[in-house]
């Protein structure tokens, strides 16, 4: 049986899908990867292995794609077919699974983005630029000093009735805010919900802002998950919010819906015996000229298998093809 | 003292800007290159809120200080009136708090100001001035033409990069030349060069415009050489910004009315640096029927953050792909490469479904 993957690593998780030829789900996992990309794709790769002998033998994997922003070090790993952008994965899966969405709210670790889709094409997206602020790394932070799993974030927002007011120009404003609220005695519910809208605001004006926010919106990324943050978006856009199936997983969906696709004759991809090798990743500064480019070099088994980062190809033309 | 010259970094154009100083017989050090250490550099000697090429052109002095530099030039009002009038100031003081013993000297664009310290620093004629300004501006024409040759052929180069190869030669050629009969004869051999590349016909290639700062969009190691990039994905780049079109405004001051009139509905006075430029040249482009523009900024620049909702909106009302994008020290490559994918393929899907429509339009 011929089938589909792809991967997204993340800035804080990394999302394996693996799908057949109807567009199936048929395997995915979404965990985090602990600052350590390079295990986690082995790890991923390990529990994919498993699945498979447990299931269906016969599953064949004829194309590989990865996405996210450690994509090109997931694609050099893995042996992607295809490396693409998130935004592009993202509108691609959206198209398929939620026909007729207009936008797309997407929050992960590090980034959130809008997409603007017409006719299911992406024909307007924008990213956060230099700031962070109301990504999923301080929603976390914030869990983490609260003790309350980040899991539960969401079910403690929605039991409160009367959400508090927390600045969200800037998370350290509104971490200053939060325990400004604890220290006069606000309920924790009324500041996590707080947090919330504050979220949801920040995104709307600085990501969302001067953007045609349209029904239908579909809520994506790993921030999806957490019921208070829908609520908050459903409270200031006064619009239904659709959460999909596979929310959190939908640009490793997208990407292996954009290689089956583009259907390879053949993969490159490495086997799963990637997972048992020593991978190894460094960089050194190319003296060549004034740009001093940051070279990246990957070597598999000691064996140098790409070179990228430099501007003049000097060191990625000898990638062995 | 006898003075050494070293200037502000900029792109190719500081190749020009070392033969203008040589030419009036003075002793230079160029700059060097903007790379990841001179703006670590910069960026530690300058006030933090600062725009970002104060960083840079500070960064760039310091090896060149360091190799013994004494004098440092530098223009006033080079991106019309912002933040840049004190960049001079600041870059002086920065630099005599840190021990440097230079003369710093901080002129204005205008031909007499220019003239006049010129004339001040290297004690040459008016003859060797006006001689040393016209092979400058000879230079200068020739490394925007090939700039300007090069993002035409990128995307309809056979053999990828050969463009680049033969680009990266011709800038280190002219660095080297030094007189005019020289550079007339380097201008034919470069441009036959360019003549040969093998080019793809009738190839339907995407055209995007490329408007902002003038520092940023003109230098190819703060923009993360955007222009390359975007040509190898096979889209023509235009840019009307360059140091020419500068020079032109500061001794032609109409141009500015002109622009004026033409952006009057969405703004009805000046903002600031070439904050209006933007605006014209968008909707320039907007009427020439392009697939896209982007907007390049550094990081809180005060003229295009003003003027990016009225791009924001031209975009809106226009439907064509829009992106702007602040650049700074802290700003990663990977995340510039991932909004530039997503742009082209946001600028392919547009281009594909115009075509579709002009199908339909004609059944």
């Amino acid at each position: 049986m011929k089938t589909y993957l792809g991967i997204d690593v993340g800035s804080i998780s990394y999302k394996f899908v693996l799908i057949d030829e109807k567009n199936q789900v048929l395997f995915w996992l979404y965990k985090r990867t602990e600052g350590n990309p390079i295990l986690a794709i082995q790890n991923g790769f390990k529990e994919l292995r498993k699945f498979i002998e447990n299931h269906n033998a016969e599953i064949e994997i004829a194309g590989i794609a990865t996405t996210g922003s450690g994509r090109y070090l997931a694609g050099v790993i893995a042996g992607a077919d295809l490396i693409k952008n998130e935004i592009t994965a993202h509108a691609k899966a959206i198209s398929n699974f939620v026909p007729g969405a207009q936008t797309v709210i997407e929050i992960g670790g590090q980034d959130s983005k809008i997409i603007i889709l017409e006719n299911g094409v992406a024909v307007d997206f924008a990213m956060n630029l230099i700031c962070s602020a109301g990504c999923g790394a301080f929603l976390d932070a914030q869990s983490f000093r609260l003790r309350i799993p980040v899991e539960k974030f969401g079910e403690l927002a929605i039991k409160s009735k009367e959400p508090t007011t927390i600045g969200s120009r800037c998370s350290v404003f509104a971490e200053s805010d939060m325990i400004h609220k604890q220290q006069i005695g606000h309920k924790i519910e009324d500041i996590v919900a707080g947090l919330c809208e504050g979220l949801a605001r920040n995104y709307l004006g600085g990501v969302g802002r001067g953007k045609k926010i349209n029904p239908p919106i579909v809520f994506l990324g790993g921030v999806s998950e957490n019921l208070g943050m829908r609520k908050a978006f459903e409270k200031a856009l006064e619009q239904k919010i659709i959460v999909p199936s596979y929310n959190t997983v939908m640009g490793a969906l997208g990407a292996a819906i954009l290689i089956k696709e583009m259907a390879p004759l053949k993969t490159k991809f490495r086997g799963f015996e990637i997972s048992k090798k020593d991978i190894k990743c460094a960089s050194f500064q190319c003296r060549g000229c004034p740009n001093q480019c940051e070279v990246i070099e990957a070597k598999i088994d000691g064996k140098i298998v790409a070179r990228w980062g430099d501007r003049c190809a000097k060191w990625s033309n000898l990638n062995p093809v | 003292m006898k003075p050494i010259i070293t200037f502000p970094s900029w792109g190719n154009y500081s190749i020009a800007l070392k033969t203008l100083f040589e030419k009036m017989g003075l002793e230079v050090i160029p700059p060097e290159k903007i790379n990841s250490q001179t703006i670590l550099e910069g960026a530690k000697l300058s006030p933090e809120m600062f725009c970002f090429p104060l960083k840079t052109t500070l960064g760039s002095y310091i090896p060149a200080l360091r190799k013994g530099a004494n004098t440092i030039f530098m223009v006033q009002n080079a991106g019309g009136s912002c933040r840049q009038r004190y960049y001079g100031r600041i870059q002086e003081k920065v630099l005599k708090e840190q021990g440097w013993e230079i003369n710093f000297i901080d002129f204005k664009t205008t031909p007499k100001d220019i003239y006049s310290e010129f004339k001040k620093i290297s004690g040459a004629s008016f003859w060797q001035i006006f001689q040393a300004a016209r092979f400058f501006l000879k230079e200068l024409h020739l490394i925007e033409r090939i700039e300007k040759d090069a993002q035409f052929l990128r995307p309809r180069e056979v053999e990828k990069r050969e463009t680049d190869k033969i680009l990266d030669w011709a800038l280190l050629e002219i660095d080297k030349i030094g007189d005019g009969k020289r550079l007339l004869k380097l201008k034919k051999e470069i441009l036959k060069k360019l003549s040969k590349i093998k080019i793809a016909q009738k190839k339907d290639v995407l055209k995007v415009g490329l408007i902002g700062e003038i520092y940023t969009v003109c230098d190819p190691t703060i923009n993360f050489e955007i222009e390359k990039k975007l040509g190898w994905e096979g889209i023509e780049v235009h840019r009307e910004m360059d140091l020419t079109y500068h020079l032109k405004k500061a001794i032609f001051p109409w141009k500015d009315w002109l622009i004026q009139r033409k952006i009057n509905p969405y703004l009805k006075s000046t903002v600031g640096g070439h904050g209006r430029d933007a605006i014209y040249e968008m909707l320039n482009y907007v009427k020439k029927d392009f697939d896209g523009v982007i907007q390049l900024l550094p990081a809180m620049c005060m003229p295009e953050v003003t003027v990016r909702p009225i791009l924001e909106k031209i975009h809106q009302e226009s439907g064509m792909p829009f992106l702007s994008l602040s650049l700074d020290e802290q700003v990663a490559e990977t995340g510039i490469n991932t909004r530039l994918e997503a742009f082209v393929d946001v600028v392919k899907n547009y281009h594909n479904q115009r075509i579709a429509n002009k199908l339909r339009i004609c059944e």
